[in-house]
Protein backbone atom coordinates (compact mmCIF):
# COMPACT_ATOMS: atom_id res chain seq x y z
CA UNK A 1 0.00 0.00 0.00
CA UNK A 2 2.65 2.17 0.95
CA UNK A 3 4.99 1.55 -2.35
CA UNK A 4 1.55 2.17 -4.16
CA UNK A 5 1.05 5.40 -3.26
CA UNK A 6 4.50 6.67 -3.35
CA UNK A 7 4.54 5.42 -6.70
CA UNK A 8 0.86 7.33 -7.89
CA UNK A 9 2.52 10.16 -5.77
CA UNK A 10 5.84 10.24 -7.81
CA UNK A 11 3.71 9.74 -11.06
CA UNK A 12 1.61 12.74 -9.96
CA UNK A 13 4.34 14.96 -9.55
CA UNK A 14 6.11 13.87 -12.74
CA UNK A 15 2.68 14.95 -14.66
CA UNK A 16 2.10 18.26 -12.60
CA UNK A 17 5.77 19.01 -13.85
CA UNK A 18 5.49 17.29 -17.28
CA UNK A 19 4.08 21.40 -18.30
CA UNK A 20 5.74 23.36 -19.85
CA UNK A 21 9.13 24.97 -19.54
CA UNK A 22 10.03 28.09 -22.34
CA UNK A 23 13.71 29.92 -22.13
CA UNK A 24 13.48 32.46 -24.84
CA UNK A 25 16.77 35.06 -25.96
CA UNK A 26 15.82 37.49 -28.52
CA UNK A 27 18.32 39.79 -29.60
CA UNK A 28 18.14 42.71 -31.77
CA UNK A 29 21.95 42.93 -32.67
CA UNK A 30 24.20 46.05 -34.18
CA UNK A 31 27.39 45.43 -34.81
CA UNK A 32 29.18 48.40 -32.88
CA UNK A 33 31.62 48.10 -30.29
CA UNK A 34 31.78 49.83 -27.12
CA UNK A 35 35.43 50.26 -27.09
CA UNK A 36 35.52 52.47 -29.95
CA UNK A 37 33.83 55.60 -27.78
CA UNK A 38 37.52 55.92 -26.58
CA UNK A 39 38.06 57.04 -30.14
CA UNK A 40 35.63 59.77 -30.12
CA UNK A 41 36.78 62.82 -28.79
CA UNK A 42 34.06 66.15 -28.29
CA UNK A 43 35.29 69.23 -30.83
CA UNK A 44 37.14 67.04 -32.59
CA UNK A 45 35.55 63.85 -33.86
CA UNK A 46 34.01 64.25 -37.36
CA UNK A 47 30.28 63.08 -38.26
CA UNK A 48 32.00 60.79 -41.01
CA UNK A 49 34.65 59.11 -38.02
CA UNK A 50 31.53 58.08 -36.15
CA UNK A 51 29.71 56.68 -39.24
CA UNK A 52 33.27 55.05 -39.88
CA UNK A 53 33.67 53.55 -36.07
CA UNK A 54 29.90 52.19 -35.44
CA UNK A 55 28.42 52.31 -38.61
CA UNK A 56 25.00 54.20 -40.00
CA UNK A 57 23.36 54.71 -37.16
CA UNK A 58 19.47 53.16 -36.55
CA UNK A 59 18.13 57.15 -35.88
CA UNK A 60 19.22 60.65 -36.97
CA UNK A 61 17.27 63.11 -35.55
CA UNK A 62 17.79 66.75 -36.90
CA UNK A 63 18.21 69.34 -33.88
CA UNK A 64 17.81 73.33 -34.34
CA UNK A 65 21.35 73.82 -34.25
CA UNK A 66 22.80 69.99 -35.79
CA UNK A 67 21.97 66.19 -35.92
CA UNK A 68 21.90 64.00 -33.21
CA UNK A 69 22.95 60.42 -34.56
CA UNK A 70 20.87 57.51 -32.27
CA UNK A 71 22.65 53.99 -32.16
CA UNK A 72 20.52 51.16 -30.52
CA UNK A 73 20.77 47.54 -29.80
CA UNK A 74 18.60 45.08 -27.78
CA UNK A 75 18.23 41.67 -25.86
CA UNK A 76 15.23 40.71 -24.96
CA UNK A 77 14.84 37.48 -22.54
CA UNK A 78 11.78 35.63 -21.66
CA UNK A 79 10.76 32.61 -19.51
CA UNK A 80 7.62 30.91 -18.98
CA UNK A 81 6.33 28.12 -16.89
CA UNK A 82 3.28 25.93 -17.27
CA UNK A 83 1.85 24.27 -14.07
CA UNK A 84 -0.88 22.57 -15.05
CA UNK A 85 -3.30 25.59 -13.21
CA UNK A 86 -0.69 27.88 -12.81
CA UNK A 87 1.17 30.26 -15.73
CA UNK A 88 3.86 32.65 -15.33
CA UNK A 89 5.33 34.33 -17.71
CA UNK A 90 8.71 37.06 -17.59
CA UNK A 91 10.35 39.56 -20.47
CA UNK A 92 12.85 41.69 -19.65
CA UNK A 93 14.25 43.96 -22.46
CA UNK A 94 17.03 45.88 -21.94
CA UNK A 95 19.01 48.33 -24.26
CA UNK A 96 22.44 49.21 -25.29
CA UNK A 97 22.40 52.99 -27.11
CA UNK A 98 25.00 55.52 -27.75
CA UNK A 99 23.85 59.25 -28.76
CA UNK A 100 26.44 61.62 -30.91
CA UNK A 101 25.38 65.01 -30.90
CA UNK A 102 27.11 66.67 -34.10
CA UNK A 103 26.86 70.60 -34.92
CA UNK A 104 26.40 72.40 -38.17
CA UNK A 105 30.28 71.83 -38.64
CA UNK A 106 29.46 68.32 -38.85
CA UNK A 107 31.64 68.07 -35.59
CA UNK A 108 30.77 65.83 -32.19
CA UNK A 109 29.79 68.38 -29.51
CA UNK A 110 28.67 65.73 -26.91
CA UNK A 111 27.95 62.21 -26.65
CA UNK A 112 26.91 59.67 -24.29
CA UNK A 113 26.34 55.74 -23.62
CA UNK A 114 24.22 53.47 -21.84
CA UNK A 115 25.43 49.40 -22.17
CA UNK A 116 22.37 47.69 -20.41
CA UNK A 117 21.72 45.09 -22.49
CA UNK A 118 24.06 42.39 -21.05
CA UNK A 119 21.73 42.74 -18.26
CA UNK A 120 18.65 41.36 -19.11
CA UNK A 121 17.67 38.00 -17.27
CA UNK A 122 15.63 35.17 -17.20
CA UNK A 123 13.09 35.44 -13.85
CA UNK A 124 9.74 34.84 -12.80
CA UNK A 125 7.01 37.48 -12.50
CA UNK A 126 7.48 38.08 -8.84
CA UNK B 1 6.97 6.65 9.16
CA UNK B 2 3.20 6.64 9.80
CA UNK B 3 3.56 10.58 9.34
CA UNK B 4 5.91 10.32 6.23
CA UNK B 5 2.75 7.77 4.96
CA UNK B 6 0.06 10.69 5.84
CA UNK B 7 1.73 13.38 4.14
CA UNK B 8 2.53 11.25 0.77
CA UNK B 9 -1.54 10.84 0.47
CA UNK B 10 -1.77 14.30 1.30
CA UNK B 11 0.33 15.35 -1.28
CA UNK B 12 -1.42 12.86 -3.49
CA UNK B 13 -4.90 14.23 -3.02
CA UNK B 14 -3.78 17.55 -3.39
CA UNK B 15 -2.35 16.89 -6.80
CA UNK B 16 -5.49 14.67 -7.79
CA UNK B 17 -7.65 17.81 -7.03
CA UNK B 18 -5.38 19.80 -9.09
CA UNK B 19 -5.74 17.41 -11.82
CA UNK B 20 -9.19 17.42 -11.78
CA UNK B 21 -9.37 21.14 -11.58
CA UNK B 22 -7.20 21.45 -14.06
CA UNK B 23 -9.35 22.06 -17.05
CA UNK B 24 -11.75 24.52 -14.69
CA UNK B 25 -9.51 26.55 -13.12
CA UNK B 26 -6.35 28.83 -14.70
CA UNK B 27 -4.28 31.50 -12.79
CA UNK B 28 -1.89 33.39 -15.17
CA UNK B 29 0.78 35.96 -14.15
CA UNK B 30 2.87 38.18 -16.37
CA UNK B 31 5.30 40.46 -16.02
CA UNK B 32 6.78 42.53 -18.68
CA UNK B 33 10.10 45.08 -18.16
CA UNK B 34 11.89 47.28 -20.59
CA UNK B 35 14.77 49.45 -19.52
CA UNK B 36 16.87 49.59 -16.31
CA UNK B 37 16.07 51.80 -13.42
CA UNK B 38 15.48 55.25 -13.78
CA UNK B 39 17.11 57.09 -10.83
CA UNK B 40 15.73 61.23 -9.78
CA UNK B 41 17.72 63.83 -11.02
CA UNK B 42 20.13 65.04 -7.97
CA UNK B 43 19.89 68.07 -6.43
CA UNK B 44 22.95 69.45 -8.06
CA UNK B 45 20.84 69.49 -11.58
CA UNK B 46 19.38 73.08 -11.75
CA UNK B 47 17.88 75.09 -14.86
CA UNK B 48 19.36 77.19 -16.74
CA UNK B 49 22.79 76.01 -15.15
CA UNK B 50 23.38 72.11 -16.16
CA UNK B 51 24.64 71.36 -19.12
CA UNK B 52 23.77 69.11 -21.29
CA UNK B 53 27.23 67.41 -20.75
CA UNK B 54 26.44 67.06 -16.93
CA UNK B 55 23.22 65.23 -17.93
CA UNK B 56 24.54 62.69 -20.64
CA UNK B 57 27.55 61.78 -18.32
CA UNK B 58 25.12 60.97 -15.30
CA UNK B 59 22.00 59.04 -16.74
CA UNK B 60 23.65 58.25 -20.38
CA UNK B 61 22.14 58.01 -23.83
CA UNK B 62 18.07 58.50 -23.61
CA UNK B 63 15.29 56.31 -24.70
CA UNK B 64 14.25 58.87 -26.57
CA UNK B 65 15.63 62.61 -28.39
CA UNK B 66 12.98 64.79 -29.44
CA UNK B 67 13.42 68.21 -31.69
CA UNK B 68 10.88 70.71 -29.75
CA UNK B 69 11.08 73.91 -32.53
CA UNK B 70 14.37 75.19 -30.86
CA UNK B 71 14.84 73.70 -27.94
CA UNK B 72 15.25 69.98 -27.53
CA UNK B 73 14.19 66.77 -24.84
CA UNK B 74 16.18 63.81 -23.65
CA UNK B 75 13.58 61.23 -22.29
CA UNK B 76 14.89 58.23 -19.61
CA UNK B 77 12.10 55.81 -19.53
CA UNK B 78 11.74 52.35 -17.94
CA UNK B 79 8.26 50.18 -18.76
CA UNK B 80 7.10 48.25 -16.18
CA UNK B 81 3.82 45.77 -17.24
CA UNK B 82 2.12 43.45 -14.64
CA UNK B 83 -0.81 41.26 -15.73
CA UNK B 84 -2.85 38.71 -13.95
CA UNK B 85 -5.54 36.26 -15.70
CA UNK B 86 -8.10 34.15 -13.67
CA UNK B 87 -10.15 31.88 -15.64
CA UNK B 88 -12.64 29.46 -14.12
CA UNK B 89 -15.12 27.36 -16.08
CA UNK B 90 -16.77 24.23 -16.15
CA UNK B 91 -15.50 22.00 -19.75
CA UNK B 92 -18.77 20.74 -20.16
CA UNK B 93 -18.69 21.56 -24.29
CA UNK B 94 -18.41 18.05 -25.40
CA UNK B 95 -21.23 16.93 -23.11
CA UNK B 96 -23.30 20.28 -22.44
CA UNK B 97 -23.38 23.05 -24.82
CA UNK B 98 -23.09 26.52 -23.92
CA UNK B 99 -20.19 25.88 -21.11
CA UNK B 100 -20.67 27.76 -18.02
CA UNK B 101 -17.43 29.92 -17.38
CA UNK B 102 -15.93 32.81 -16.06
CA UNK B 103 -12.55 34.79 -17.00
CA UNK B 104 -10.93 38.05 -14.71
CA UNK B 105 -8.15 39.78 -16.32
CA UNK B 106 -6.30 42.48 -15.24
CA UNK B 107 -2.80 44.60 -16.64
CA UNK B 108 -1.29 47.77 -15.67
CA UNK B 109 1.61 49.57 -17.21
CA UNK B 110 3.22 52.23 -15.24
CA UNK B 111 6.48 54.03 -16.37
CA UNK B 112 9.49 55.77 -14.21
CA UNK B 113 10.35 58.43 -16.67
CA UNK B 114 12.56 61.21 -16.05
CA UNK B 115 12.63 63.96 -18.86
CA UNK B 116 14.97 67.12 -19.32
CA UNK B 117 14.60 69.73 -21.88
CA UNK B 118 17.33 71.79 -23.64
CA UNK B 119 17.78 75.13 -24.81
CA UNK B 120 19.50 74.63 -28.44
CA UNK B 121 22.71 75.63 -26.39
CA UNK B 122 22.87 73.01 -24.37
CA UNK B 123 21.18 74.36 -21.16
CA UNK B 124 19.24 72.72 -19.19
CA UNK B 125 15.80 74.41 -18.88
CA UNK B 126 13.65 72.18 -17.28
CA UNK B 127 13.21 68.91 -16.00
CA UNK B 128 10.64 66.68 -14.47
CA UNK B 129 10.68 63.10 -12.62
CA UNK B 130 8.07 60.71 -12.00
CA UNK B 131 8.44 57.11 -10.31
CA UNK B 132 5.43 55.48 -11.30
CA UNK B 133 6.35 51.74 -9.93
CA UNK B 134 6.58 53.30 -6.62
CA UNK B 135 3.12 53.93 -6.07
CA UNK B 136 0.14 51.46 -4.78
CA UNK B 137 -0.43 49.15 -7.61
CA UNK B 138 -3.99 48.56 -6.46
CA UNK B 139 -4.44 51.91 -6.46
CA UNK B 140 -3.40 52.85 -9.40
CA UNK B 141 -5.63 49.83 -11.40
CA UNK B 142 -8.68 51.25 -9.75
CA UNK B 143 -7.71 54.87 -10.01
Amino acid sequence: MKRACFVISILLVASVFAGCAVFGRGKDFKPFDENALTQVTTGKTSASEVTRLFGPPNKIVKLSNGNAYVYERSIEKATGLWLVILTFGNWDKQYDRIVFFINTDDVVTHFGSSFNAETASHAMPF
Amino acid sequence: MRCRFNNQIWVATALLIAHAMAGCVSLQIDKIQEGVDVLPPPVEFLQKKTLLAEILSCYGAPADLVDMNGDFALHYRRALYRGMNVSIGIPLKYALLPSPSMKATGNLLRYDTVVFIFTADGVLKDMKYDKGTDRSFWEDYWK
